[in-house]
């Protein structure tokens, strides 16, 4: 039966050659747009290169005091981490990182721009960077204030061009020379809490960051859990020292900061009356919607005018005691076959596409691709797309009259 | 006449109704793509107020800890010095962190005349800010020497500010209070075309700068460099060198304004390109859609236009029928989604100005007219090509 389906949704496709171009036109656009897009979500979001831990991981990025004359809100201080957030019982370790900050290095008069970041060594036990060579700094060298740097497989190509193995080389940056201890792959810049050029020992900076006593500063923080069990428990102990540590001064009377998820802490907006999920989530319905409504409605309106064309074949078959479900499954099934076909196209344009994208180098480090995740996802809206412009025109089909059908002829 | 085409319209209700919903639908995604699209225009049209080619930023931080303001000014004095005796440096100012083409955002609020004005940006700088970037002064004068000495604080504004605050009428000499604060009044001295700091596409905004004092060198962080054209790489490695070797504990950086513009502008425009190219194919889409069902439509009335054709109407007149049928068809959608499109201007969305919402409604309801009419023509043709007998004879 479901053999006989196709061969007449194949006829039926090839009669009227300007309206199936229609059609897969808008099918395979649509999936086009929806399928770059999700590739790109699940490359920004969805990666979890190089934190494999996210789900017994917990992200502290923002705090915001709130007072009479204003708020002010920021990334933490490392003494506002190192003071109240290591103090915390259930995380086991506790990764600080600064913000990544630019500078310059001249080679062969040629300038080069740098990233650099300053962590803790916690943060290399959190973070599973692939190394090419060499390894993290640990807590002795740090500790030492040793003047070493893990970079990245870009800055090495940059600085030293291509040579095998740097290690042990000395890279200059901001005028002062760092010992390379390791090189790591590259971090797009999207996951910008774990993206640098060069990773150093935080105690070698100018800035000596321990001195301070003020809560907001440029740092980040990743708690690590024993287990996925313990991270509602962490995120339990994070809340009430929150509710126990004093205001930074009087100028404030409220304080908020969370440990979150990584998507949560990713779209933070840095402002506790707008959370950033809300946006981002809103933003992207908007924009499906935008994409997906216009051609479901095109490809109803052209589905109704090739069944009612159909109309006497209809007609016929009802003579003969094809009951309306009958009709309506077949109709539903033509139309899921050429949803599926636009679907292939769709693919084989995603594909094209991501490609264009991927050689202009929009985003650096950002390489997307085709996934299994992606791939279902396609899957599933050619389905929902199938369905949603079948359904209408097969129930009004189904709704013809014989005599009227078998009369329009 | 249009009655009668009315008529004909309400007795397909049913299948004209996807149609209209698709219409509507496609005004509705063109009115949000030319908004946007005529208020980034509109920006870019705008002068940029200043010159950025030559121009570098120079960002320190922690330079220098001292109690005494002296020395701290000493300090900078031979920062200044040094730079400025390089043969490649036209000129250089120090000022605050929110330099052209960054995220940097200080803003706060400023009443006159019991008006509240939000997002006014505060900018600090020296006197010799307006000579660094080449900005151009409108009316009065920038900030000098004798500025220290005034009772109330002096400013300079820029032209958005001035028209929002002022109008057409002078803005020089007078006070516009920091606040609520009655105390802290500040008298206007100049007004400087407005610098679009955003980049190209962003609106300059308003703005205000106050000069800087003596303390402001503590919290300072950039300094703006206008170099000579000829200034290469080998250049700035001599100035990065000379910089870290005098501010030894800062993290130093120069950026170029070029390439800063580049970025930030990249962020206006690679949303934008997406959105236009989701336009066009939504056009594209819709067009077919309704090229394909007019034209099946035709072809389901060739009994009617025989018939019509039989009792004497020329080839024109039925394919002008057809043509005004589907532009009434138009007409309606459109009436809808206008209604949903004056909200915006009316409700005061997205605080943009009422001329950008209304010349995107114009050109989306001239798209949607363009693209109903030109798909209705082939169809329509064809319909005046439909022979009496021959239709007639079929039914």
């Amino acid at each position: 039966m479901l053999k006989n389906y196709f061969k007449i949704a194949i006829a039926v496709l090839r009669r009227r050659k300007f309206f199936t171009f229609i059609s897969l036109f808008g099918i395979s656009f649509t999936l086009t747009i929806l399928l770059v897009l999700t590739s790109f979500l699940d490359k920004v979001v969805g990666d979890s290169y190089p934190d494999r831990k996210r789900d017994r991981s917990l992200y502290v990025t923002h705090l915001q005091e709130d007072g009479k004359d204003g708020q002010s809100s920021s990334t933490l201080s490392y003494y506002f981490l190192s003071h109240f957030v290591s103090s915390l019982k259930t995380p086991v370790k506790l990764g600080i990182s600064s913000t990544y900050e630019g500078t310059n290095t001249y080679v062969n008069n040629k300038k080069i721009a740098v990233n650099y970041k300053y962590t803790n060594a916690d943060y290399w036990d959190i973070m599973e960077y692939d190394f090419i060579e060499g390894k993290a700094f640990n807590k002795q060298q740090i500790d030492n204030a040793d003047k070493v740097a893990v970079i990245s497989e870009d800055m090495k190509r940059a600085y030293f061009g291509d040579i095998p193995s740097v290690a042990g080389k000395y890279i200059e940056a901001d005028n002062v020379k760092y010992r390379v201890i390791g090189v790591v792959k590259n971090v797009p810049i999207t996951s910008y809490n774990l993206y640098s050029d060069i990773y150093l020992p935080y105690t070698v900076a100018k800035t000596d960051f321990t001195k301070g006593k003020g809560y907001l500063g440029g740092f980040t923080a990743v708690m690590l859990a024993k287990s996925a069990a313990d991270v509602p428990r962490m995120r339990n102990e994070y809340d009430a020292m929150m509710r126990r540590i004093p205001m930074e001064s009087n100028r404030f009377n409220k304080m908020y900061s969370h440990a979150e998820s990584y998507l949560r802490s990713y779209v933070n907006t840095g402002n506790e009356n707008t959370s950033g999920v809300t946006i981002v989530l809103t933003i992207i319905v908007i924009f499906v919607l935008l994409v997906t409504v216009l051609p479901t409605l095109n490809l109803v309106n052209i589905n109704i005018t090739r069944i009612m064309e159909r109309s006497s074949e209809i007609g016929v078959r009802k003579a003969f005691g094809a009951s309306s479900g009958t009709l309506v499954y077949q109709f539903l099934i033509e139309n899921i076959i050429l949803t599926l076909l636009g679907g292939l196209i769709g693919l084989i344009l995603a594909f094209v596409a991501i490609q264009v994208i991927n050689s202009f180098h929009l985003i650096p480090n950002l390489v997307l691709s085709i996934n299994f995740t992606v791939l279902g996802i396609g899957l599933l809206v050619c389905f929902f797309f199938g369905l949603l412009s079948g359904v209408y025109p097969a129930w009004r089909m189904s709704k013809l009259n014989v005599v009227t059908a078998l009369k329009a002829q | 006449m249009f009655k009668h085409l009315f008529k004909l319209i309400w007795n397909k209700k049913k299948q004209n109704f996807l149609l209209m919903t698709e219409m509507l639908f496609s005004f509705l995604v063109l009115f949000a793509v030319f908004t946007l699209l005529v208020y980034y225009y509109d920006n870019y049209k705008k002068p940029m107020g200043f010159e950025y080619q030559n121009v570098w930023v120079i960002s320190y931080n922690n330079a220098y800890q001292t109690k005494s303001t002296d020395s701290l000014n000493t300090y900078y004095e031979i920062l200044r010095q040094n730079i400025k005796a390089m043969p490649e440096v036209r000129d250089l100012s120090f000022c605050s962190f929110n330099t052209p083409f960054t995220n940097n955002m200080s803003q706060g609020r400023v009443t006159y005349h019991k008006k509240e004005f939000y997002h006014m940006n505060f900018y600090t700088a020296d006197d010799s800010y307006p000579a660094t970037m080449n900005m151009q002064i409108l009316e009065g004068r920038w900030f000098n020497k004798t500025d220290i000495v005034a009772k109330d604080k002096p400013i300079v504004i820029n032209s958005d500010t001035k028209e929002q605050l002022f109008g057409k009428g002078t803005a020089v000499g007078q006070l516009i209070s920091n606040g609520d604060d009655k105390d802290k009044m500040m008298r206007v001295i100049g007004v400087v075309q407005s610098i679009k700091v955003k980049g190209d596409y962003a609106p300059a905004g308003l703005g205000l700068y106050q000069r800087s004092d003596t303390g402001s060198l503590r919290w300072f962080g950039k300094i703006m460099v206008q170099v000579t054209p000829g200034a290469n790489a080998a250049f700035e490695g001599r100035l990065y060198k000379t910089l870290a070797n005098y501010m030894k504990n800062s993290n130093v950086e120069i950026e170029h304004l070029t390439n800063k513009r580049t970025s930030i502008n990249y962020f206006t425009l690679v949303p934008m390109i997406v959105l236009s190219i989701v336009g066009v194919f939504l056009a594209i889409n819709v067009a077919l859609g309704l090229f394909g069902v007019l034209w099946y439509n035709i072809n389901q009335r060739r009994g009617e236009i025989g018939l019509r054709r039989a009792v004497g109407a020329s080839g024109g007149a039925v394919s002008s029928q057809l043509i005004y049928e589907s532009m009434i068809l138009a007409t309606l959608s459109l009436i809808v989604g206008s209604f949903f499109a004056v909200q915006f201007p009316l409700l005061n969305v997205f605080d943009l100005s009422a001329g950008i919402y209304i010349s995107a409604m114009l050109l989306a309801i001239l798209f949607i007219y363009t693209l109903v009419f030109l798909c209705s023509l082939y169809p329509g043709r064809q319909a005046a090509a439909i022979y009496p007998a021959v239709a007639l004879h079929e039914e």
